[in-house]
């Protein structure tokens, strides 16, 4: 046989052609349409990948921020809100007082828009609370004392306000001077805007409020023993909730809220991808019914003939899931940079929502491809004698 | 062939391939009669063409005899077993029957060699020895130098040595052709036709040639004439007595 490679040599060497050869080429016989579904459901899984990530990124990233400031205990009221519900400052020292309860730092958190930027972290603090001990000066000083017109900005958040150590920013209707630039080693902190509690209270006309309590616990604890802390103090509070750090921001409205329409949003997406491809496959079927006649008249049995269209729309979603994971990223990175957002985004990129998300493109190639697989199975032998 | 049909008639003799008695096929709820009571019987290594005029049914009867379609009524048999009655009509195509089509039908989208290889999916042959069969195989036909070309780059001469190369991917012990030479110029029309005797010879097959061509017709071995979806005459042809 090698005989007839040396007298053409532009003929190819043989190679095995198995079954997923047959599915491949299935694809490659209409590139462009081919194309436009990997587009169709790229666009869908992008989607989730930004979409989720973002939102999962966010609850991530107010962890870490947790954790940064060496927070065991979050105490706030999360409602359908952003920002937490103001309470008395005066459930600290209620609080304090519980065993088990080492320090607490009380904070009042908002989400404003201050100059261009039309939504920072503002993040006021207890002076001398232990939430200040986690910021390390980049550049100037922290402020001096409670009642200094100062704030200092996290590294993200002085990019994003373009400011730096002696520059001012209005807050409300006062102007405050930048004493000092901090990484506060976390996303959340490094994109806030950090004053003193006091201060921030008598600007916004929010005296004697708060809206998180920063508390820590016994160093040692286990995570059943500050669980059970967490129901102490929460028998003790009513007006507010007790929640280990971890767990704080992905139990509040507002985060299962956006979760949710990520999600649905993501989902309509996909949605619009599982019509692309069981569009594209039932015009695959229909065109190619007499080549599934030819086949099944060559003793093709109709299992396989069902196994090739699934197959082929299962690896039209693996590589739409693959081509959505990586312009879902891009799309991501790029929104980081923007200058609106910049430093508020971390999103979680992380390989099990990659997978995930992949995971969820075959299924929909799958699915989509289960009613054309079907309507293939009804096809004949007999119409590989017609034409 | 491990199917389990009853056997139509269990004292026919080892050469008896087919048997068709009163062998009906209806369509459209029987507005359509294409075929209306055929008899016949086919031995082993006989060279049958049947003919007749457009829509007399002889493709219908094709259909019947590879399992692509079943009869209304009457009765089919291969080697004894009933046609309609086999379990797994897709091993019975695919290691039985060798089918050449009119229109060639090889799938564009694979090289002459690969749509050699398509029948061979079924048989359980090992992945690496389908190309080298393939390959002896189109060299067989005289293709040797057209293995990777895809049907397209292939004259229509061409297609129709692939598709018969295709046809005997799972050695088969018959071979149905359907007007095999129909889309072809008399030129390449006479090779194919001399590969197929040449092939049914050497392979000791049983071949069942349907043609409108009466030249074609006397080739074989005995010719079946239709009309109407009967078989009006069964006789051998002169070529029998050469």
């Amino acid at each position: 046989m090698a005989e007839s490679f040396r007298i053409n040599p532009r003929t190819p060497p043989p190679t095995d052609m198995n079954f997923p050869t047959v599915i491949v080429r299935g694809l490659l016989r209409r590139p462009v349409r081919t194309g436009l579904t990997l587009v169709g459901i790229s666009i869908g899984i992008a989607a989730v990948v930004a979409l989720v990530g973002i939102s999962r990124g966010f609850e991530q990233s107010w962890a870490k921020g947790m954790r940064a400031r060496g927070t065991d205990i979050v105490v706030s009221n999360m409602g359908s809100a952003l920002a937490p519900k103001p309470f008395s400052d005066t459930v600290r020292d209620r609080i304090a007082a519980l065993p088990g309860v080492t320090a607490t730092c009380a904070i009042f958190v908002d989400l404003t828009s201050i100059e261009d930027s039309s939504m920072m972290i503002v993040s006021a603090r207890e002076w001398g609370g232990f939430s200040w001990e986690n910021l390390k000066l980049v550049a100037g000083r922290l402020p001096a004392h409670a009642d200094e017109l100062s704030v200092v900005l996290g590294q993200s958040a002085a990019e994003v306000l373009r400011k730096g150590v002696g520059d001012t920013i209005q807050i409300e209707a006062r102007e405050l001077i930048v004493t000092g630039i901090v990484d506060g080693g976390a996303l959340v902190e490094n994109g806030s805007v950090i004053l003193s509690l006091p201060l921030y209270q008598q600007i916004t006309g929010n005296e004697g409020k708060i809206n998180i309590i920063d508390v820590r616990a016994t160093p040692g604890l286990t995570r059943e023993a500050v669980k059970s802390l967490c129901t102490r103090i929460n028998t003790l509070i009513p007006e507010a909730r007790a929640m280990p750090a971890g767990e704080h921001v992905g139990n509040s409205e507002a985060y299962r809220f956006i979760s949710a329409m990520s999600w649905g949003t993501s989902m309509l997406a996909v949605i619009v991808g599982v019509l692309g491809v069981m569009n594209t496959m039932l015009m695959t079927v229909f065109e190619r019914k007499q080549e599934f006649s030819i086949l099944l008249a060559l003793g093709w049995r109709r299992t396989r003939i069902i196994h090739m269209v699934l197959g082929e729309s299962a690896l039209l979603g693996f590589l739409g899931g693959i081509t959505g994971v990586l312009i879902g990223a891009a799309g991501v990175k790029i929104m980081e940079r923007l200058p609106a957002i910049h430093g508020l985004l971390e999103p979680d990129l992380s390989p099990p929502l990659m997978i995930l998300s992949v995971a969820i493109a075959v299924v929909v190639g799958v699915v989509s491809g289960l009613y054309p697989a079907w309507r293939s199975s009804r096809l004949t032998p007999s119409a590989a004698m017609q034409g | 062939m491990e199917h389990s049909p009853k056997p139509t008639q269990p004292s026919a003799g080892q050469r008896l391939v087919f048997e068709a008695k009163e062998l009906r096929k209806e369509y459209d709820d029987g507005r359509v009669q294409a075929l209306r009571g055929v008899d016949f019987r086919i031995d082993e290594g006989e060279f049958v063409t049947i003919t007749g005029p457009s829509g007399c049914g002889k493709t219908t009867l094709l259909q019947m005899l590879g399992a692509l379609d079943r009869p209304t009524s009457g009765s089919l048999s291969y080697r004894g077993k009933s046609v309609p009655d086999l379990t797994d009509p897709s091993t019975y195509r695919a290691r039985e029957i060798g089918i050449i089509f009119q229109a060639f039908h090889l799938l564009p989208t694979f090289t002459a060699l690969e749509n050699v290889q398509l029948p061979m999916f079924e048989t359980g042959r090992p992945a690496p020895e389908r190309p080298t069969r393939a390959m002896e195989l189109l060299t067989s036909v005289g293709l040797e130098q057209r293995l990777g070309h895809f049907p397209a780059k292939l004259s229509g001469g061409e297609k129709q040595r692939v598709a018969i190369a295709r046809s005997l991917a799972n050695d088969p012990t018959v071979l149905l052709a359907d007007e095999p030479t129909g889309n072809l110029d008399s030129e390449n029309a006479q090779h194919v036709l001399d590969l197929i005797i040449r092939l049914h010879r050497e392979r000791h097959m049983t071949l069942v040639l349907v043609t409108h061509d009466l030249t074609i017709a006397r080739m074989g071995t005995r010719t079946i004439r239709m009309k109407d979806g009967r078989i009006v005459s069964d006789q051998p042809t002169d070529a029998a007595s050469d």
